[in-house]
């Protein structure tokens, strides 16, 4: 039986996604560096840039479940959880040489004892980001840093290199530029031509690439961004952890739609808009960031700040509805779903929840519902 | 204020100390009339005596709450948070999770998870949660009233869970939120984890006060220090005594004689109950009087009990001779008391409110079983698999095989929840631990 490959994901690999085998080997035979699979979704990327080690993010693989490992997690966990283990201890990720687990949540911070402590990685290196939770203050800001440095020497001892100042400050340089274009492309939705599954599918590329190969795709496809807008259908608001199946672009877009503001976990939730400050002390400045990211129900953010953020989001793209497109048993996100439900009704606006296992195709009735929401927010801004 | 001041000291003093008189009155009485009657056939023991005490004192302490707001500070608190800081500002501390606990017991907790899902809070998540969530929307309460809280505290070290909970609640309640997040701990805490838990106890004190409106009194925290970890000594000691063979009580016994140690962990009160419960428990070895009437097989119990299906469980293992004779759950309470030294009250408060079974590696989580299999002397162990609770359920499928392979003992995971009954299916639940006790005979 041929082992899963981390390129073979269903829909992902539709979308242009690339070949992560391929891109890992050329990464560890031509490049020389290290590769982590990271699980889901924050972590210092920058750390790892600068200290020469590939990261590979392991987002289920979508689908059913890669291996009879599955059976070591309850079916009431989450499917990106559950998959992960499945994916992980069947042998799937065999190619790198370490795991890195941020305790996004209990479900993660399980697996981050699970599989190192009861089997299914034998031989692999596991490292943690034990992100501290809630609002920023000064305990947090001095635990961040500390937990940064141990991290650090965790990925020295892995690597058998120092990590270097000067390395960190040019890699905190290259993920504010990254992110930037990220935004721009973000922001300038209505301006780009391609469609969502397209800009999402460049978007997703980061997931595994190298960050300065992601950067030069990233900038030629800004380049293709119009002076005005070329978005002609309803503009949404998009939610929720992350676009899996990447399907639900396609079934937006025959209904008429586009996502017009973006605010996956996945994704517009890791886009840093301040700029780092490289002057200073570079772990200083890389818990900074880490700190000035949008506002996320898997950092415990403040509920009136992530409402705030929606709200911002929301205006800019000039969205008429909103999309909440979650994962069942998702703690973390189904327990902003009320506030965020009662906020968008108080400013009448539609709001569509929809809970997803990460399946590789949406069920039939998922689409009618796209449908009918998008049908009816059209109707509301008089836009058949 | 002054009113509602004098009608909570009023209770708290005069009308909750009069409840409890009369109550153990009525239980006297009962016992006098019962005498000479023919004794109800029953597979459990006699009945522990100091059920009646650990009512009255919960009574006491729900009654006192229905005063409490407006006339002392009120919190409402996680069961895992360093409750002595806010007892010794003179806080009336609630326990959601406790609460939810005693409505799952009454099985009202569709009709709340309801109201709380009709506002948008999915059934995946924990039932505690939807519980309390959807008690406060329906303003309903089987304690009468809950007082309204001025502060919310929460610590992470259960589960991150009570953190989005929480949050909810102070978007709701509009109140401060203080958080003590306290990382999980691989092998041994390391410095700058109980730095940052040291940290946010600073920080947490100082929310605490400004709303309290008081300093705090450095001496009375020593006091409260000092009552926690005897509680927690005693509460220890009272789990111990089922060691014995008969236990002299039932695990089941001990999932509800934990809620002083809980709620009430820090007051005299709860220390007062449980040298109660002490002595009565060594008066039962002494006796050779079991939690069950003839126990011939012995159990661990891993997870939170299943609330709504307590006597159920208990009877169909009990009526087999089977006692569930210590549970991770209740030893917990136990474990952190260990730790506290009223000398460094917020180093050793670090250390031990981080050092909890649920911020732990499975590595140690395994270790404690087979250290508790092995001081209990159990011949099997039942695994509750919680729907609710993913932070005590991931990793239960690999312990179970653990427990199997490397003590030998026998297993069994039991899928359920501990709080929904409509998550759990009591026919098949009772086949599968009929089949389990079968393997045993
Ligand atoms: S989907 Fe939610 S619960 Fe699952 S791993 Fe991601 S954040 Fe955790
Ligand atoms: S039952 Fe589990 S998930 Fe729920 S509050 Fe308790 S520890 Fe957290």
């Amino acid at each position: 039986m041929s082992r899963p490959r981390l390129g073979a994901t269903g829909n992902m690999s539709k979308q242009n996604l690339p070949d992560r085998n391929q891109v890992i080997r050329e990464q560890k035979e031509g490049r020389g560096r290290k590769v982590l699979g990271v699980l889901p979704i924050h972590y210092p990327k920058e750390l790892l840039t600068a200290m020469d080690v590939l990261a590979v993010e392991i987002w289920g693989p979508p689908g059913a479940p890669r291996s009879a490992q599955v059976g070591r997690l309850q079916s009431y966990v989450c499917a990106v959880a559950r998959n992960a283990l499945a994916f992980v201890a069947g042998g799937g990720a065999d190619l790198v040489d370490g795991f890195l687990y941020p305790h996004t949540c209990d479900s993660i911070q399980g697996l981050a004892t699970q599989i190192p402590d009861f089997g299914g990685a034998a031989g692999k290196a596991a490292l943690r980001y034990r992100s501290p939770k809630g609002k920023a203050r000064p305990s947090l800001r001095r635990y961040l840093r500390e937990e940064l440095a141990r991290l650090a020497r965790e990925i020295e001892a892995l690597t058998g290199r120092a990590l270097d100042p000067e390395r960190l400050r040019w890699s905190l340089g290259l993920h504010h530029r990254i992110d930037s274009v990220r935004a721009e492309l973000l922001d300038g939705r209505a301006r780009f031509g391609g469609s969502d599954a397209e800009l999402y599918g460049i978007l997703r590329r980061g997931e595994c690439l190298w960050p300065e190969d992601h950067l030069s795709e990233l900038e030629r496809v800004a380049e293709r961004l119009e002076p005005g807008p070329v978005q002609k259908g309803t503009p949404l608001l998009v939610s929720g952890i992350v676009p899996e199946p990447m399907e639900i672009f396609d079934r937006l877009a025959d209904a008429g739609a586009y996502v017009a503001g973006d605010d996956y976990a996945a994704i517009g939730r890791r886009v840093v808009r301040e700029a780092p400050d490289l002057e200073g002390d570079p772990l200083d400045a890389l818990a900074a960031r880490m700190l000035a990211a949008p506002p996320c129900s898997t950092r415990s953010s403040d509920l009136g700040e992530r409402l705030a953020h929606l709200d911002w989001l929301r205006e800019r793209g000039g969205c008429a509805g909103v999309v909440l497109h979650t994962v069942k048993f998702c703690e973390p996100e189904l327990f902003d779903v009320s506030g965020i439900r009662s906020h968008l009704a108080s400013r009448g606006l539609p709001l569509l929840v929809v809970e997803g296992e990460l399946e590789s195709e949406l069920s039939g009735q998922v689409v009618t519902r796209l449908e009918a929401f998008v049908e009816m927010v059209a109707a509301a801004r008089g836009n058949p | 204020m002054i009113t509602r001041r004098a009608q909570y000291e009023a209770v708290r003093r005069v009308v909750g100390p009069f409840l409890a008189e009369l109550q153990a009155w009525q239980r006297r009485y009962k016992r006098l009339r019962r005498r000479g009657g023919k004794p109800k056939e029953s597979p459990f023991g006699p009945p522990l005596e100091s059920v009646g005490p650990l009512k009255d004192l919960m009574t006491r302490h729900y009654l006192e709450g229905r005063y409490a707001d407006g006339a002392v500070p009120v919190a409402w608190v996680t069961s895992g948070f360093p409750v002595e800081l806010l007892r010794a500002l003179g806080y009336h501390t609630l326990y959601p999770e406790n609460h939810a606990a005693l409505c799952g017991v009454q099985r009202l907790t569709p009709e709340y998870s309801d109201r709380a899902e009709r506002d948008g809070y999915s059934r995946c998540l924990c039932s505690y949660a939807r519980t309390d969530i959807g008690g406060v929307l329906l303003d309903k309460t089987p304690a009468g009233r809950l007082p309204r809280p001025d502060l919310l505290a929460c610590c992470t070290n259960i589960c991150q869970t009570v953190l989005y909970w929480y949050r909810c609640l102070a978007d709701h309640f509009k109140v401060p939120l203080v958080l003590i997040d306290t990382p999980f701990v691989y092998g041994e805490a390391q410095e700058h984890d109980l730095t940052y838990v040291r940290d946010q106890l600073a920080e947490a004190l100082t929310t605490a006060e400004r709303v309290a409106g008081r300093s705090l009194d450095w001496d009375q925290l020593a006091r409260v220090v000092r009552l926690a970890q005897e509680g927690s000594v005693l509460w220890g000691e009272c789990l111990a005594e089922s060691r014995q063979r008969p236990a002299p009580w039932t695990g089941f016994d001990g999932f509800f004689h934990i809620a002083p140690i809980v709620a009430l962990r820090g007051t005299e009160g709860c220390n007062a109950y449980y040298r109660h419960l002490l002595d009565e428990l060594r008066d039962r070895v002494k006796k050779g009087i079991g939690g069950v009437r003839s126990e011939r097989f012995r159990l661990m119990w891993d997870n939170l009990p299943i609330w709504f299906n307590v006597r159920e469980l208990s009877t169909q293992l009990a009526e087999q001779g089977f006692n569930i004779v210590v549970t991770t759950y209740t030893n917990a309470w136990a474990e952190a008391g260990r730790r506290i030294d009223p000398d460094d009250i917020f180093g050793s408060a670090a250390s031990a409110y981080t050092n909890i079974i649920l911020n732990e590696d499975l590595d140690r989580r395994l270790a404690l079983m087979k250290r508790l299999a092995a001081e209990y002397q159990v011949d099997g162990a039942l695994l509750h698999s919680d729907r609710s609770c993913k932070p005590y359920s991931i990793g239960q499928v690999d312990l179970k095989d653990r427990l199997g392979a490397e003590l030998g003992i026998k297993a069994l995971l039991l899928e359920a929840d501990h709080n929904d009954p409509r998550a759990y299916s009591s026919e098949q639940g009772a086949t599968r631990l009929q089949a389990f006790m079968e393997g045993f005979q």
